[in-house]
């Protein structure tokens, strides 16, 4: 306690000594060295100057000095007949401007240089040869990244011990006798199994063709029921439990009859149309009654491996939006529309033939209907 | 924390696989296409001959064949295919069809009948309707008996079945018009009360043409015809029984003036309008008690009462506010809630039989037209423009609406046009005279 005490006083008389004292205990300035000085009036300066730039003059012409331009100037050939400059020029004798050009009387231009009326030989002009431009302009590679750094660093600590051979983590069982050394799980470092650097990746090209969204999958709604969703008063944990198993159960089921799924892939959006607009092109709807035109049908059909319905197996799926009768009546006309354009076999892909055996059709009059 | 992140990713599992799910399923299902477009064009149909049975039936069954092919193709809704283009004509009413051949010339439908006279002199005639392309019968087949001067009748039923069971509608071939019948220049015209066929035959006339007449209407039942006739040198309203042709008038107020009677579909009660001291409002009488009653009491003119097909309200045209403009009020009287809204001066308002639209005629902009609105006056439609048409009417199954149509000048003329209410088909109804004011009856028994 009282030492420091002892250190804080001893402490602030020194701090309060040095501000005292300091200042004396500085070293001593250098010493200046004095010289003799003469003072010239400005017309025996004028006097000294003139007489040495008049020397300078007689002896050699300086041109002026251009301004500095990054660009040389074109050589340009002295005309043969051009009149040297006249270096008689009465202003050039005023020795005393230093501003007037100098004397180039001493000067002489050179001699010009023998016309020859023999025309250079020209060379062939070379082959006039069109450049064509690329029609893909390529892409700038981008500059690769330095990949080492330029001062070494230390490598961090490993989060997971790599070894040579693979072994497992052991924790000690507390029920255990003799208690077991703990262990990491250790494992040899993974390694492709070829070294592909970035250089050798092939560069990223624009696709070719843009995708396109995948088309929203129609639900028809028309006579399917529609359970309305039941109460749930499971608790977060419990419904999410249970999403998950109705998610997974739903796919087990789905996923069961695997052997009846068609094989091939789906129809394409442009095979889906062609058979849509087969269809409609038959669709006559003229001589429907209004209470039919405001009634939606579903049909279903087997299909021919050659393209062409099954007569037979045309039925009526559901409808919606009007009477039975009104049903009938829609459904008659999308009948005759699925058998007069299938007489000679829808342009569907054979290969697919699983994809379109069956089909349903929705026959929706919105669009045709009187309003 | 960790079993929070569990907790999310088990959500989020388990929508993308219920998302995921019913696509997938979906892809593994029938394939399903949406038709929304079509094609709107007349149904080619055969009409063969119907066949004769028996050397008596052979006058009839050509004609009949020819008069349910008008009443198709009358309709444009269907195209009948010209018999030169057949490969196996019909020769026999039970043999199988021979679908191919008929699908080989685009026959969507196909009419296969045959005729026969009974020893009582009764003409039978039987018929079925086959879809070709599907390759089977529509509905069953059927059979009509009757005089054999009533062979169009039976033709006309025989085409009200074909037309129904393709198109859904109901039936309107077998019914009759009645109208104004006009000969003479316009400015000393001679007007007769007549009935006719809907398509223009069995032209019948009623009066005699000594006094103007005008507006017939016909009852429910379609025995009896209303209509105004300036016999008094006033405008009255007379009944007309048209089986006995006898004609009584049904309100003689002196001082007064009635017109534009209209049956309620119970058949006893008759809406008009009476004009007395310079004000014209709408009435009813009970036809059996002569009972009157009034609905309107505005100082505007209030006239065209049109019953709605369940008999509670009535559509009227009334100036009230200033123009021409369709109301609606119940049929006790009360307050009118106006309907048309559009520009122009809406009049001759007329109750659908079905009970969804109301035709009317409109003036615009120096035109005529007929048109029809729904009840709240929205969906409006013209249907026709010319220089002068008027007095809609519509048919038994609330399709077709007929309409007058007058020529420009002085020469000018009426006559008898109609219209499907899609606008299409607008065509002009044969008569041998001139033509007007016409009123379709019911389908008849």
């Amino acid at each position: 306690m009282h030492a420091g005490h002892y250190i804080s006083a001893a402490g602030h008389l020194g701090l309060i000594g040095w501000l005292l004292w300091g200042a004396n205990l500085a070293p001593a300035p250098e010493p200046f060295e004095a010289s003799d000085v003469s003072v010239i009036s400005a017309e025996e300066y004028a006097a000294l100057t003139a007489a040495e730039i008049a020397s300078e003059a007689s002896t050699q012409a300086v041109a002026p000095t251009p301004p500095d331009t990054s660009e040389e100037a074109p050589d340009i050939p002295a005309a043969p007949n051009e009149e040297p400059p006249d270096s008689t020029d009465p202003m050039v004798t005023q020795q005393d401007d230093p501003d007037q050009a100098p004397d180039l009387s001493g000067m002489r231009p050179p001699d010009p240089a023998e016309a020859d009326d023999i025309s250079p030989e020209m060379g062939a002009a070379p082959m006039e040869s069109a450049t064509l431009a690329p029609e893909n302009s390529e892409r700038p590679t981008p500059r690769p990244a330095p990949r080492v750094a330029p001062a070494p660093v230390a490598p961090p600590e490993p989060d997971s011990q790599v070894d040579e051979v693979r072994q497992e983590e052991r924790v000690p069982d507390e029920g255990a006798e003799t208690p077991a050394e703990p262990q990491e799980a250790t494992a040899p470092e993974e390694a492709a199994t070829e070294i592909v650097t970035e250089a050798e990746e092939a560069p990223e090209v624009a696709p070719s063709a843009s995708l396109r969204p995948r088309a929203r999958p129609r639900v028809p709604t028309v006579g399917r029921n529609s359970n309305p969703p039941e109460e749930n008063t499971e608790t977060d944990a419990d419904a999410i439990n249970s999403a998950l198993e109705e998610a997974l159960g739903e796919t087990q089921e789905t996923a069961a009859p695997q052997d009846a799924v068609p094989a091939g892939p789906p129809l394409s959006q442009g095979e889906r149309d062609a058979l849509r607009v087969a269809v409609q092109r038959c669709w006559n709807v003229g001589s429907l009654s209004s209470a039919a035109l405001a009634t939606t049908v579903i049909v279903g059909v087997s299909m021919e491996r050659d393209g062409r319905p099954d007569v037979e197996s045309i039925r009526l799926i559901g409808s919606e939006g009007g009477s039975d009768a009104a049903a009938r009546q829609a459904f008659e006309a999308a009948r005759r529309a699925i058998i007069r354009c299938g007489t000679n076999g829808f342009d569907l892909p054979e290969e697919k033939y699983d994809r379109w055996q069956d089909i349903e059709m929705t026959f929706n009059p919105e669009n045709m209907r009187i309003k | 924390m960790m079993a929070g992140f569990m907790t999310l990713f088990a959500a989020l599992t388990a929508v993308i696989l219920a998302v995921a799910g019913p696509a997938e399923a979906q892809e593994r299902g029938p394939l399903r296409i949406e038709i929304t477009e079509g094609v709107i064009e007349p149904m080619p149909v055969a009409v063969p001959d119907f066949v004769a049975q028996g050397g008596a039936a052979r006058e009839w069954a050509s004609r009949i064949a020819r008069v349910v092919a008008d009443d198709l193709t009358g309709t444009g809704l269907f195209r009948e295919i010209p018999s030169a283009a057949f490969i196996s004509p019909i020769t026999s009413f039970s043999s199988p069809v021979q679908f191919a051949d008929w699908k080989a010339i685009n026959a969507q439908a196909l009419i296969s009948g045959a005729v026969e006279v009974e020893g009582d002199g009764k003409l039978v005639v039987k018929f079925r309707l086959y879809d070709v392309f599907a390759g089977q019968e529509l509905g069953d087949g059927l059979r009509f008996s009757g005089t054999t001067e009533g062979w169009r009748r039976m033709a006309h039923k025989v085409a009200d079945a074909v037309y129904s069971r393709i198109t859904g509608e109901g039936p309107y071939f077998d019914s009759r018009v009645a109208f104004v019948a006009e000969t003479g220049p316009k400015d000393a015209r001679r007007k007769r009360l007549a009935i006719m066929d809907y398509d223009g035959a069995n032209v019948q006339y009623l009066t005699d043409g000594n006094s103007i007449v005008l507006a017939p209407r016909f009852s429910p039942d379609g025995q009896s015809v209303l209509f105004t006739s300036y016999r008094s040198g006033f405008p009255r309203i007379y009944l007309l029984n048209t089986n006995s042709l006898q004609s009584r008038a049904l309100e003689e107020q002196p001082g007064s003036m009635s017109f534009a009677p209209r049956f309620a579909p119970d058949g006893r009660t008759v809406v008009y309008s009476m004009t007395r001291g310079g004000n014209t409002d709408i009435y009813t009488l009970n036809i059996e008690t002569a009972e009157t009653r009034r609905l309107t009491s505005s100082p505007s003119i209030e006239t065209a009462p049109s019953f709605s097909p369940d008999g509670n309200r009535i559509v009227f045209e009334s100036d009230r506010s200033g123009s021409q403009q369709l109301y609606v009020m119940p049929v006790g009287g009360g307050v009118p809630e106006r309907i048309s809204f559009g520009q122009g001066r809406y009049g001759t308002p007329v109750w659908s039989p079905r009970g969804d639209l109301v035709a009317f005629t409109k003036q615009s902009k120096g035109r005529f037209h007929i048109g029809v609105m729904r009840l709240d006056g929205s969906e409006e439609r013209l249907l026709t423009a010319s220089f002068l048409d008027e007095g809609p009417t519509w048919s038994p199954n609330g399709r077709v609406i007929m309409f007058t149509r007058e020529t420009q000048g002085a020469g000018g003329q009426a006559s008898l046009y109609s219209v499907d209410i899609t606008g299409r088909n607008l065509k002009r109804v044969r008569t041998d005279t001139g033509a007007s004011d016409p009123s379709w009856s019911p389908l008849l028994k």
